[in-house]
């Protein structure tokens, strides 16, 4: 292992050249990771068959076809149930490592969601039963998550000795990470008896309908925001 | 700086009218100014034609005219040429050194010295002086001494100081000339261009050279390819001219130059050999892949081809693995591959826990079905990372620290 201040070093260089390699389309950049085990040049892997006939189709294979790949994840999988957008709320669910228990619950809510919709829809008159569409727990947490995203959020700037609350746009990763620790916070945040699964079950399901806990909380921030309208040139001041 | 002495002959040669050739001379006209006696001439000038009269003149000796007297030599110039005289020595004894040595070893080994390679005088070594060393340079080597003494250059300018390298005087010839040679080639390319503009000949993509699949030399590789120290700034500049010529629209024309400063990326030693299938009594065709390592488990993986879908690990079903994702990484291949059920996975998995053995089969059975497999999805397989042993271990803990990153509760005071 070399020092600490070497290794930065080198990461100073090695986001400099990308940086410039970047600007040349001859060399694509590869690697999603700084700091990792694998050399730099290592690609990620494609492991979806849908993504990789896409690659094949447009023809981008033959520049991966001489680069070595990375090995797959452990949560990667090519089989039908899996979905990448859960597998990262799954990672933000997890505590202490315990992937196989945060994967327990999530699975655990999705099966309440898929229950609780099938109940709506066999309870529904046929002429409505057409226009609910919406069955797959995936998708509805997809859309629950689109709900709950804010779009600016408040971060403390200091100028003159205070702290103002500035409203500032956030970018679309940072929003993700954000609705997902709200869904957790609001799930956490219950009557003893009431279960962490069931509560993301009910959660999920109001924000995918635009109602709900989490909602609130987003469209609060976003009155906030609007609130402090005056201080925004403060971002760039 | 010794002065080299110079001979001006002019000549000058006067064509009368008629026959007569009248040749008149000026010898050792130059910087000393002296005009000399003709003497020396076996005939009278006026017979001899103008061709024999120049060979005359060229052959005639130098002795009239003093030497000047040979400047010393400084004692810098005497230590560096000494050096270098040095160098070469010791280079020529290590090389008969090597030479007798290889014929020893290959007598104490009973091989023929001629046709033994470098890996067989590795594999020597390392069965005669077994070492349990972890970093390989500090074992017991035996190689040719170009290869470990460290390349020094050879005198880089003559007796009386002059420098042979046109661009010695940058400190780095080596690698100035190198960026020179680039942009002339990018010069060459342009002319090129401007040809085919100018001719209507259409471009091609072809014509530009395919950069994926290698890689820029290393600093450090660099700088003993051109046996000089190259810094952070100066590999920097090397990296943009080479990307600047490389992206030529016509740069495949100087492939072999570029190509000289670049190392391929892909092992193909290692995805080449697919390992053919033995065949059961009862006709059954099976691969097994041994050593299949994920953390710190081992998995020994067999796969039968006609096959149920059966799964044994370690003489259990696929209930072996209890937790849902061990499951799924095991029929990853299978699933990616559509031979869920077409093949039988016979596994043993030791030592690790259960996401490295379940990560060890599910390499196994990747490797193990590439023998069934055509090679397009062979290819598919390495895209999906399915080919690639997973090389991540667990970090070590550090000295002053908790963990592996974790650092001690910072505290203000």
């Amino acid at each position: 292992m070399s020092s600490l201040t070497k290794l930065i070093s080198t990461l100073a260089r090695v986001s400099d050249t990308k940086l410039a390699l970047l600007n040349h389309s001859n060399v694509q950049i590869i690697s999603s990771a700084k700091m990792s085990q694998y050399p730099k040049y290592f690609i990620d892997p494609t492991f979806r068959n849908d993504e990789l006939n896409a690659l094949y189709e447009t023809g981008e294979v033959k520049e991966k076809a001489l680069v070595p790949c990375r090995a797959a994840l452990t949560e990667h999988t090519s089989s039908e149930f899996y979905s990448s957008f859960t597998r990262k709320f799954i990672n933000h669910v997890m505590r202490k490592g315990n992937k196989q228990l945060a994967r327990e619950v999530v699975e655990k809510a999705f099966e309440v969601i898929k229950k609780t919709q099938i109940q709506k829809y066999h309870s529904l008159p046929p002429e409505k039963k057409v226009d609910f569409t919406i069955r797959d727990p995936h998708e509805l947490f997809h859309q629950a998550v689109i709900n709950v995203k804010p779009i600016m959020v408040l971060t403390p700037i200091k100028r003159g000795g205070v702290r103002y609350q500035v409203p500032v746009p956030v970018d679309d990763l940072q929003a993700t990470i954000l609705a997902y620790k709200w869904f957790i916070e609001a799930s956490k945040d219950k009557e003893r008896t009431v279960r962490f699964y069931n509560k993301l079950a009910k959660e999920i399901m109001d924000a995918a309908n635009n109602t709900g806990r989490v909602v609130k909380k987003k469209l609060d921030l976003h009155k906030q925001c609007e609130a402090n309208r005056a201080y925004a040139h403060y971002r760039w001041n | 700086m010794a002065t080299t002495m110079l001979h001006k002959h002019r000549v000058s040669v006067l064509f009368s009218f008629g026959r007569s050739l009248f040749v008149r001379l000026n010898v050792l006209q130059g910087e000393f100014g002296l005009h000399q006696k003709c003497s020396g001439y076996s005939r009278p000038i006026n017979t001899l034609s103008a061709s024999e009269a120049i060979a005359e003149i060229k052959n005639m000796p130098d002795e009239s005219r003093p030497m000047p007297a040979k400047k010393p030599i400084s004692k810098a110039m005497k230590a560096y040429l000494l050096q270098a005289k040095n160098y070469d020595e010791f280079m020529k004894k290590q090389n008969t050194e090597f030479q007798i040595g290889r014929r020893h070893l290959a007598n104490i080994m009973s091989m023929d010295a001629d046709t033994m390679s470098q890996e067989d005088i590795d594999q020597a070594i390392e069965f005669l002086f077994p070492s349990g060393l972890y970093e390989p340079r500090a074992r017991p080597m035996m190689k040719s001494p170009e290869l470990i003494f460290p390349p020094k250059k050879a005198a880089e300018f003559d007796e009386s100081g002059r420098p042979y390298h046109s661009l010695f005087y940058t400190m780095n010839p080596n690698f100035y000339g190198l960026l020179q040679d680039a942009v002339t080639e990018y010069i060459g390319l342009n002319k090129e261009e401007d040809n085919m503009i100018r001719k209507r000949i259409s471009f091609s993509s072809d014509m530009k050279i395919i950069l994926s699949g290698s890689d820029w030399l290393s600093q450090e590789k660099l700088s003993n390819l051109l046996i000089e120290q190259i810094d952070d700034a100066q590999y920097e500049q090397f990296k943009n001219v080479m990307l600047r010529l490389a992206e030529h629209p016509l740069s495949n024309k100087v492939k072999d130059f570029i190509m000289k400063y670049r190392y391929s990326l892909v092992n193909e030693a290692a995805l080449a050999e697919i390992p053919k299938p033995s065949y059961e009594k009862d006709g059954r065709a099976y691969v097994t892949f041994k050593g299949a390592r994920r953390k710190n488990a081992y998995a020994d993986v067999t796969v039968h081809m006609p096959g149920t879908g059966k799964f044994l690990i370690n003489d259990c079903d696929i209930e072996y693995f209890q937790d849902i994702q061990s499951r799924e990484q095991i029929t990853f291949p299978l699933i990616f591959t559509a031979l869920l059920g077409k093949v039988d996975v016979t596994a043993t998995a030791i030592q690790g826990g259960t996401t490295g053995q379940s990560g060890a089969v599910r390499y196994g059975l990747a490797m193990a079905l590439r023998s069934f497999v055509d090679d397009k999805m062979v290819e598919r397989m390495r895209l999906a990372g399915l080919l690639q042993v997973d090389w991540r271990t667990r970090e070590r803990k550090k000295p002053g620290q908790p963990g592996a990153r974790r650092k001690p509760t910072w505290k203000a005071r």
